[in-house]
């Protein structure tokens, strides 16, 4: 048996109190209860910490051996307030809960009080009670967990756990996005957009924002879940934010939405990139759309859609999506059909002739728009997300003889 | 788009950034003598590394395609010439290219190209160097795509040369092991003599 995982949730302990303590020490003490004396894991851990707590007089630390209880550990805690390595007892309501990912865990999902909101994850070997969403419990000796640098609350074999009477309203504190951090985050934002979804078990992604930043969100399938609408305002309460390659993400599956009155003007909407368009992607030119109400993802050549599947009634659209490039960055870009017409002096009927004369068909589109704009200077106004760029408006790049002017100042004046 | 900028430090861990095409004369290019590779993976990017200080994974030109050629029997590929006011590009693509290859056989030269590739350097049994640009994409443009293309180019050479000298380019210390010789004196020159040959 391993005992390093306990002995260094005892270690931390102290030394969040300014004593260091030998793991190997505690080690030792925890595998002679438990292998020699047949105490439980649980215990050993409570029993152990009271010694050393009373061998540095930090009655603070220690867990009032098997129930009887110190004040200081007994009493609730803020979920706010709570860090890692700590032993609490709160009082909150279950929020939301989430399938589990693995047979050893009976039970995942947010608790929530006034102050704050924490991810739990009840341990198959707790033999605790199922919790029940919009419940309210009062949950003793749990243990405050760190995974993937998230705070979780963890419910195992020596905690408590019990049903209690509250009828408190809870209304979770709204963050902007530029403020969420790995965990759980409730926000205000407007959808900026929708992505195809990459996966067959997600119903909808893309981005929310604010006027203090961006983020991608994602929704799965599961019962009762709605997909948000583009454009419109939400308040979205208790997501899970995740955090990839040092981005954040909101995962809704936990989350309670609602369309809100009102416009946000989500921050970043105005960029402006100069450069030259050095790929364009295949998926570019005229597309068809899966024609059902609210869909209107890009079919398959055999026009598939990979949620509503063959749809020989689809509707045709434009599009381009690409690469712009300034010599210091890459910019994806997506332009929509306003933008692709302009651009390219091809508007729908003329590309939906053009495909129908052709031997090429639809590929004839894509060639015609790739000759006409690969290779070429453009200015693109939009939104940037990371490194996507959203076009509202673009146009070819003029030539300016003060630049050339000054450019060849500047070769022949400087030293 | 100020200066030399920061190519490297933009890269995340595990991230993908899509490597931005550098914007070189002819006549910068040919005096590359030293690639790298970034990490130690299969799949890392190499870059020549440019005299005016910078790491180039991949280029953006403009010019004239002069010339191109079919070779080789059982792998067909094309090599062509791209000649701008400084000097000559060689550029290349092959059956891996597939839609570059056929763009490169379908121009007739000689006509103005926009092409975005990447660089790799060789060394001939001779000793010389050659710099040659694998295609990933050739389009037929414009004189005036040309024109922004020189002044494009020539500001981010002058950025170049002016960030090295100022230290703040990341690949300072390379630079000064690979090209202990070296005056940016003369790119300068060039850059100057690119732009006075643009009519207006």
């Amino acid at each position: 048996m391993d005992f390093s995982q306990t002995a260094e949730r005892i270690s931390l302990k102290f030394s969040q109190k300014g004593q260091s303590v030998d793991t190997k020490k505690i080690e030792a003490k925890l595998r002679r209860l438990i292998e020699e004396f047949g105490v439980q894991p649980a215990e050993a851990e409570r029993s152990v910490t009271n010694e050393l707590a009373k061998e540095f007089n930090l009655p603070g630390i220690g867990t009032g051996g098997g129930g009887a209880g110190k004040p200081g550990e007994r009493e609730n805690r803020s979920i706010a307030d709570v860090t890692p390595g700590e032993w609490v007892t709160i009082e909150g309501k279950v929020v939301a809960i989430l399938s589990p990912v693995s047979p050893s865990i009976a039970q995942s999902g947010i608790i929530a009080d006034t102050t704050g909101a924490i991810r739990f994850v009840v341990w198959a070997k707790a033999n605790a009670p199922e919790m029940r969403q919009d419940a309210w419990y009062r949950i003793e000796s749990a243990v405050i967990d760190e995974f993937k640098g998230v705070a979780n609350l963890k419910i195992h074999s020596g905690t408590s756990v019990k049903p209690i009477v509250e009828d408190r309203a809870l209304i979770p504190s709204i963050l902007k996005v530029g403020e969420l951090k790995p965990g759980i985050g409730s926000v205000r934002v407007k959808v900026v957009q929708e992505w195809e979804t990459t996966h067959e078990r997600m119903l909808q992604s893309g981005i929310v924002g604010d006027e203090s930043g961006t983020v991608k969100f994602v929704i799965w399938k599961e019962p009762g879940k709605e997909r948000l609408k583009v454009g419109a305002v939400y308040t979205i309460f208790y997501a899970l934010v995740d955090e990839f390659n040092a981005r954040l993400s909101l995962n809704l599956s936990t989350a309670t939405y609602m369309q809100d009155e009102g416009d946000i003007t989500v921050s970043g909407g105005d960029s402006n990139v100069r450069g030259a368009v050095v790929h364009i992607a295949p998926g570019s030119g005229l597309i068809k759309r899966c024609p059902v109400e609210g869909c209107n993802r890009a079919l398959s050549r055999q026009n598939y859609c990979p949620v509503h599947e063959i749809q020989p009634g689809f509707v045709y659209d434009l599009r381009i999506k690409g690469w712009l490039d300034d010599g210091e960055k890459t910019y994806n870009i997506l332009l929509q059909r306003e933008v692709v017409e302009s651009l390219t002096g091809i508007n729908l009927n003329a590309a939906k002739e053009l495909a129908e004369n052709n031997p090429l068909g639809m590929d004839e589109v894509f060639l015609r728009m790739r000759d006409t704009i690969l290779g070429r200077y453009i200015i693109c106004r939009g939104r940037e997300i990371d490194n996507r760029l959203l076009v509202r408006t673009c146009e070819r790049v003029k030539m300016d003889t003060g630049e050339h002017t000054a450019l060849l100042n500047r070769a022949g004046g400087a030293p | 788009m100020s200066n030399g900028g920061t190519p490297a430090q933009g890269r995340k861990e595990g991230g993908f950034e899509r490597e931005p095409a550098r914007r070189v004369f002819a006549g910068e290019l040919r005096e590359c003598r030293h690639q790298f590779r970034e990490g130690d993976d299969e799949k890392s990017p190499t870059f020549v590394l440019l005299p005016t200080g910078e790491r180039s994974n991949r280029v953006f030109l403009v010019g004239t395609l002069t010339e191109k050629q079919r070779k080789g029997e059982q792998n067909i590929f094309y090599r062509g010439r791209v000649v701008d006011p400084t000097g000559t590009f060689f550029v290349m693509a092959g059956s891996y290219q597939p839609e570059a290859m056929q763009q490169l056989a379908k121009i007739e030269t000689p006509a103005f190209v926009g092409v975005v590739g990447k660089p790799n350097l060789y060394q001939t049994p001779d000793g010389a160097y050659l710099v040659s640009v694998r295609v990933e994409s050739v389009t037929i443009v414009d004189r005036e795509t040309r024109d922004l293309w020189m002044l494009d180019t020539a500001r981010a050479t002058l950025d170049r040369i002016d960030a090295m000298a100022q230290g703040l380019t990341p690949d300072a210390a390379r630079v000064k092991e690979h090209y202990p010789a070296l005056d940016p004196a003369m790119f300068r020159k060039m850059v100057y003599e690119a732009l006075a040959q643009i009519k207006i």
